[in-house]
Order: structure tokens, then C-alpha cells, then sequence
């Protein structure tokens, strides 16, 4: 809570600390899920009812998204095409776009306000209601029945979903460009196909399960550091959503660079 | 209904039906924007809500947007062209007339989005949004349309901004990685009338569009403090849906004019 | 003065069920019944804040359920209601959330608001309260100033969800004789919806008992006292055994 009468430099401080609260808070959440992984100690069926919910659900909306981004896409590249007057190059500058960057980044800034926000507000519900609490007097670790089966469900179903939002956004690019440029799908897929190497399209995909990782990480560490009842459960599903959105681009500009 | 309906039939009924509500709020809020009596601090303090909160954030992803971007189509270029010059004029048309509007909005949807959601809902839920139906105020006039014409005011303000940030922050790049010097880069020549208008139009319909679906998330708000947090989930990811739909009938209607 | 004939109401399940129940001119109605019977529903209802699904509701011989929410706004200036949860408007201080309803009728005599304020908050004894924020108070003094902003217009017809949730006994036969006192000096029409009976049968002149959305019993409250009906009579009397 800033107060009126702080300073911008008091002000600074403030959010300084509290970042790196958060960044640290998720790197040892991450490394305390990380010693659960070997050897595996995780609950199967509670993995498989994540993967179910948070992957069916965000079918539609995802879906949805891909199919407006490739149609999107195609208006932008529409315009450079016109100048250039190359239709061959539609596959390339609508493609390459959507399948390395902006594909991978809309779909995972959907599925943070979907599956990311909804965990958070889990999470922190059950921590204020002290189920977490009770889960702990029962001998029952938090981390391995809760956490890791989300996040890793939240990882792989990113991933998974971003293939699906690929194909979708192929199929939105190559509708558009013949609905509204006239370049017939042959074309558009020629082009494609040509321009695009294998390494593109998997860059998109490292990218979404990282984007997964951070919505993943940001999401439960807000969930479960919640303080204040009811109106902190309010604010720490904004603090997360904006922190995956935040993290999603930094982890994307780390990666570009060395994923080029 | 004795007819047993399929999943889809029923869930395009619940989309018709959302669909009639949302209309509702947005023609009642035009309606009090044009006809209501506003207390003067309120739209100010509404701006400063979403403005300056915001701006940080917007600048932070906007920044690494442009750097992004930049980068990666630098690489590309060089692929099939090794000049750079028109590197700058090329991304500063994409940033105007589509991804500054759009990615900004994408980040004010999920945080004023969120906002306006959970506080409305939180009133509907302690009844403080019954309360005002019993003084007679439309909670869509007294709530809602602070929060519109503030967002309207402030997206194009903070596109602004934020997409300056971008553009300077690609500079950067592209001197350093691929020495290509501010003043090429800086480079106008590829901008005009239509992109502007188009990225103006989007500003404007993104702003609009995002207080209004969130209010309407956090005016059908059910049940308690779980009932608060579905509202706010659901106010991020339908104003999401909002900017992407407008973007696309936007673009293309832009492009159908323009190009 | 308020009516309701044959009213049906349903969310998930149906809430009310034909319910039918006159309420006089200057009568204090108790509503009585357990948990999830439909009696906030019914009060909402009469409010014009939910619209039943099938039945009348007239308030001042108008019937309101088929009015849109511009004309319901001359039903409801004479209409004052207490929430149960208060709903008192966080970002205003007491003396504005009891000016509040005073203002949107249309009064800007600041001099005049300030008095009725002043006069609100001496009736329920908290004088002196005004710039007080609402997160700053007890739920009784959220309560008593709930009531004020419910009262502060003279309205014809108050309603009052559950004025006595969740205070200790003190306090809460404070709030009903303040409630039975205000009634009688305003002459207002009063329905009150409450869980305490043992207190709220000594300030009401009818009651009526709902069940499962259902209207089971309505008379004076004599009669409630004194009814063989074994439902209102195990309810009434705080009896263990029996129906329920």
C-alpha cells in the first residue's frame, strides 16, 4: 500500500523490493517443485484432471484467438504485399509471424487470463480458507498433490494448445488471404512451405511451454502468498495476471535471442 | 423447453443471450454518456486509475515488443534483402496501425480489465449495486460510464506513450545488433492517413470495448467472494476476445478502405 | 397497500412458490421462516430488484412487475430498503451514504441535507458520526447506519432485510423497538425480514411464515403465538421435536 506522502524514491524502493520478492519467491517455489521431480513423487490422477480441465476448457478460446490472429496477420502482411506486389510472399510474412511470435504470445496471454487467473484465484481461496493448512496437518505435502501436477499440466497443455492454435491460425491466414487478397491457398501454402523452416515453428513451440513455465510459476506463487481474506484473493489474481504478462514478454526477448 | 437441445444449440443460446446483455450495457452507457450528469473529479479520478497505474506496466512489455520485433525481423530482412534502411519505416507502420494499439490493449485488458471487474463485482455482491437501483441510479451510469469515457481518454494516451517507448526501444536494438544509425531508422516515409486513422480507430474501440465488457463481467457477478474472482477471471479473458474480434474486423475494413 | 397474488419465482430451483399476501396500510409485517425459504427473494421482489416469473406484486395500487426500470423509479423513491449485508457505499462517508438517497431526489439544499442527516443519526443514536468512514465501524453501527439511509426520505414502504443479523441481544432489541418507533411516527408500511423471532414478534402487528418458497401461515401475531399449525408452532416456540 503506497501512502500519499511517500517520495517517488521511497516509491521506487518499494516496488523494487516487492519484485524481487515475487521473482524470488517463484525461483524457490520452482526449485522446491524441481526436487519433487526426481524421483517423481506426484499425483497421477490429480495430474490427469488438470490436464483434462485446463486443456478442454481453453479448446474454444484458443481457437478462437488462433483463427483471428492468422486473419489478422494476413491484413498486415496484405498491406507490404500490395507495395510489393509478390503474392508468393504472403505464406512467408503472415506465416512466419504468426507461427514464431505473435501466434505463441496471444495464445498464452489468453490462456493466463483463463487457466493462470483461475488458479490463482484457486490457490489463494484455498490458502486463506486454510485448506492448505489442513492439507498439511493430514501429512499430505501441498506442493507435490497440488502444485506440481498444475504446473506441469499448465506446461504441457500451453504446449499442446499451441500446436492446435497453429494449425488454426494457418487455416484463419490462408481463408483470409483468399477472401480479402485473392491469393488462392495453393499459393498461400507454397509460399509457406518454402519460407519456413522446421526450426520456426519450434522456436514458437520452446517459446509456448517457457510461456507455460512462467504462467505456471507466477500463477500458484501469487495463489499461495495471498494475505488479507477475501479482497487479497482480488488482488493477488491481478498481481498474477500481470506478472505471467510481464514475464511472458521478458522470457520472450531472452529467448529470441538465443533461440535465433 | 421440453426439446432436448445439443451442446452446441445450448451453447449458442448462451452466446445470443450474453451477447443481448452486452448490447444492453453498451447502449445504456452510450445512452448516460450522452444524457448523464457527471460529478466533475470522478472521470479524473477514474483516468488516473487507468493511466497512470498502467503506464509502467505498458511500457515495461511494450519496450521488449519493440525490441522483439525488431530483432526478429532484422533477422529476416537480411534473409532475403541485406539492406536495412527502411527496417525503422517498416516497423513504425506495423506499430501504428496494428500492434501498438493492439498489444497495449491486450495489456489493459488484463489489468484495467481485471480491475473494473472485481471492484464492480464485489458491489454486486455486498448489494451496494441494489442499493443504488433502490436510489434510483443505473449502475451502469454511475459505475460504468466513469470507467468508458476515462478508458477511452486513456488508451489513446497511453498507446501514445507506450508505443514510443516501443519504437525508441527498437531503435536501440537495431543500433547495437545490426548498426543501422537513429537517424535512418527514424524514418516516417511508409506512414500515412490510413494508419493513422486505422490505429486511431482501434484505440478508440478498444477503449470503449474494455470497460464495457468488463463492467458487464462484474454486473452479472452470482454468488460471493468465489463468484468475485470468476467474474474477474472472465472480464480478462472476454475483453482479450473484444481487442482480437475488433482488431480483426478493423484491420480488414482498414485495409479494404485504405490500401 | 402492498400486494402480491400468486407469485412465482425461480433461479436454479423454484424460490417462490404462489405466494399470495396483503400487507395493510401502517402495518409492521414480520416474515418469518428458516434458512433459504424465499424471504429476501419475496422482499427483492417487492422491491422491483427481481421480477417474478409469473403473479402480481402492487405497491400503491401500481402493479409493478411488468414496469421498466425508469417508471419503477417513482414506485421506488417511495420505497426505502435496508440490506442484509448493509450495502453501505465504501467510498462515502456516513453522511454521504445518507444523503445519498436524498440527493438523487432531487435535494440540494445543503443546509436542509445536513439537518435530516444530523436527525437521522441522533434517532440511531450515533451522533456526531458523520465524516466516519463505513470500513471504520461495527457491524452494529454499520446496522444503525443502514437504517438511517433507509429512513432518511419518509418513505411510504420500508423494507428491512435481516436488521438484527449477526448483533448481540442487546443491541438487537435496540434495533427493533428503533424500527417499531420510526414506524409509528412516520405511519410508514413496514415488511421485515428476520431470523431473531423471539425479538421481532414483539414489535410486529402481523407475521407471515414461509417454508421452502412457500407462504404457510399469515395472521396477526397473536394468532402466529398461538398457532396449532405444528410447522409455525415448532418455529415459533424454538421447539426441538416436531416437522421440521
Amino acid at each position: 500500500m503506497a501512502t500519499e506522502e511517500e517520495g517517488p524514491a521511497a516509491q521506487t524502493g518499494r516496488a523494487v523490493l516487492s519484485l524481487a520478492t515475487d521473482v524470488g519467491g517463484a525461483a524457490v517455489l520452482a526449485a522446491r517443485l524441481a526436487r519433487r521431480m526426481v524421483p517423481p513423487r506426484l499425483d497421477g490422477p490429480e495430474l490427469w484432471r488438470n490436464l483434462y480441465r485446463m486443456g478442454v476448457r481453453s479448446l474454444p478460446i484458443v481457437g478462437v484467438t488462433a483463427l483471428f490472429t492468422g486473419g489478422i496477420m494476413v491484413i498486415q502482411a496484405g498491406v507490404l504485399i500490395r507495395r510489393f506486389g509478390a503474392e508468393g510472399l504472403l505464406g512467408w510474412g503472415a506465416g512466419f509471424t504468426t507461427l514464431r511470435e505473435v501466434g505463441p504470445i496471444l495464445i498464452a496471454l489468453m490462456f493466463s487470463g483463463r487457466v493462470g487467473a483461475n488458479n490463482t484465484a484457486e490457490l489463494a481461496t484455498m490458502t486463506v480458507t486454510e485448506q492448505i493448512d489442513a492439507l498439511e496437518t493430514l501429512a499430505i505435502d501441498p506442493l507435490s498433490y497440488l502444485i506440481l501436477p498444475r504446473v506441469l499440466s499448465m506446461v504441457v497443455m500451453l504446449f499442446v494448445l499451441t500446436v492446435y492454435g497453429d494449425v488454426l491460425a494457418l487455416l484463419g491466414a490462408a481463408f483470409m488471404g483468399d477472401a480479402l487478397l485473392g491469393v488462392s491457398t495453393a499459393t498461400f501454402w507454397n509460399g509457406l512451405l518454402d519460407a519456413i523452416r522446421v526450426w520456426d515453428l519450434a522456436t514458437g513451440l520452446i517459446k509456448s511451454a517457457l510461456f507455460g513455465g512462467v504462467i505456471a510459476l507466477s500463477s500458484s506463487h501469487y495463489g499461495l502468498s495471498v494475505s488479507g481474506g477475501a479482497p487479497g484473493v482480488g488482488r493477488a489474481v491481478n498481481a498474477s495476471v500481470v506478472a505471467s504478462a510481464t514475464g511472458i514478454f521478458v522470457c520472450d526477448y531472452l529467448a529470441t535471442y538465443i533461440l535465433q | 423447453m421440453e426439446r432436448l437441445e445439443g451442446p452446441l444449440e445450448a451453447a449458442a443460446r448462451t452466446v445470443l443471450a450474453d451477447a443481448r446483455e452486452l448490447q444492453g450495457v453498451f447502449l445504456r452507457a452510450l445512452y448516460w454518456t450522452a444524457r448523464g450528469r457527471r460529478e466533475p473529479g470522478e472521470v479524473a479520478r477514474q483516468c488516473y486509475e487507468v493511466g497512470y497505474r498502467s503506464a509502467f506496466f505498458l511500457s515495461v512489455t511494450m519496450g521488449f515488443i519493440g525490441m522483439i520485433l525488431v530483432f526478429q525481423s532484422g533477422l529476416q530482412l537480411l534473409r532475403v534483402v541485406p539492406d536495412l534502411s527502411q527496417l525503422g519505416a517498416t516497423f513504425l507502420e506495423l506499430l501504428v496501425r496494428d500492434l501498438g494499439p493492439t498489444i497495449s490493449a491486450m495489456m489493459l485488458a488484463t489489468r484495467v480489465g481485471a480491475g473494473i471487474a472485481a471492484e464492480i463485482g464485489s458491489m454486486v455482491v455486498t448489494e451496494q449495486v441494489d442499493a443504488l437501483r433502490m436510489c434510483g441510479v443505473d449502475p451502469v451510469d454511475h459505475l460504468v460510464v466513469p470507467r468508458f469515457i476515462a478508458s477511452m481518454i486513456m488508451t489513446v494516451v497511453l498507446v501514445m506513450f507506450s508505443g514510443l517507448v516501443s519504437f525508441a526501444a527498437g531503435g536501440a536494438t537495431a543500433w547495437f545488433v545490426f548498426d543501422v544509425q537513429p537517424l535512418t531508422y527514424a524514418n516516417f516515409s511508409l506512414l500515412d492517413r490510413g494508419d493513422l486513422i486505422t490505429g486511431l480507430a482501434k484505440c478508440f474501440a478498444y477503449g470503449a470495448a474494455i470497460p464495457i465488457v468488463s463492467g458487464w463481467c462484474g454486473l452479472t457477478t452470482r454468488g460471493g467472494s468465489e463468484g468475485v474472482g470468476s467474474a474477474t477471471t472472465s472480464a480478462v479473458v472476454n475483453s482479450s476476445l473484444a481487442v482480437i474480434m475488433l482488431d480483426l474486423v478493423i484491420s480488414g475494413v482498414g485495409f479494404v478502405v485504405f490500401v | 397497500m402492498i400486494e402480491v397474488t400468486n407469485v412465482w419465482k425461480r433461479f436454479a430451483a423454484p424460490v417462490l412458490r404462489d405466494v399470495t399476501l396483503r400487507v395493510p396500510q401502517g402495518c409492521l409485517y414480520g416474515l418469518i421462516g428458516p434458512g433459504a425459504a424465499g424471504k429476501s427473494v419475496l422482499l427483492k421482489c417487492l422491491a422491483g430488484l427481481l421480477r417474478p416469473e409469473r403473479g402480481s406484486v402492487r405497491i400503491f395500487g401500481q402493479a409493478i412487475e411488468s414496469l421498466d426500470e425508469v417508471s419503477l423509479q417513482a414506485v421506488r423513491n417511495r420505497v426505502g430498503m435496508l440490506f442484509q449485508n448493509n450495502a453501505l457505499f465504501d467510498h462515502l462517508t456516513v453522511a454521504e451514504n445518507i444523503a445519498f438517497p436524498l440527493r438523487r431526489r432531487g435535494i440540494t439544499d445543503e443546509a436542509e441535507i445536513a439537518a435530516r442527516v444530523a436527525d437521522r443519526l441522533r434517532a440511531v443514536s450515533l451522533p456526531g458520526f458523520e465524516q466516519r468512514l463505513p470500513g471504520g465501524l461495527s457491524g452494529g453501527q454499520k446496522k444503525r447506519v443502514g437504517v438511517a439511509r433507509a429512513t432518511v426520505t419518509r418513505a411510504d414502504v420500508v423494507l428491512y432485510d435481516e436488521p438484527a443479523a449477526g448483533l448481540d441481544p442487546v443491541t438487537s432489541q435496540k434495533i427493533f423497538d428503533l424500527l417499531r418507533r420510526e414506524q409509528q411516527e412516520a405511519g410508514a408500511t413496514v415488511v421485515m425480514v428476520s431470523s431473531d423471532i423471539d425479538r421481532l414478534l414483539t414489535v410486529t402487528d402481523r407475521v407471515g411464515m414461509m417454508l421452502d418458497g412457500a407462504l404457510i401461515f399469515d395472521g396477526t401475531t397473536a394468532e402466529a403465538q398461538g398457532s396449532l399449525h405444528p410447522v409455525v408452532k415448532q418455529f415459533v416456540h424454538g421447539e426441538v421435536d416436531g416437522p421440521l
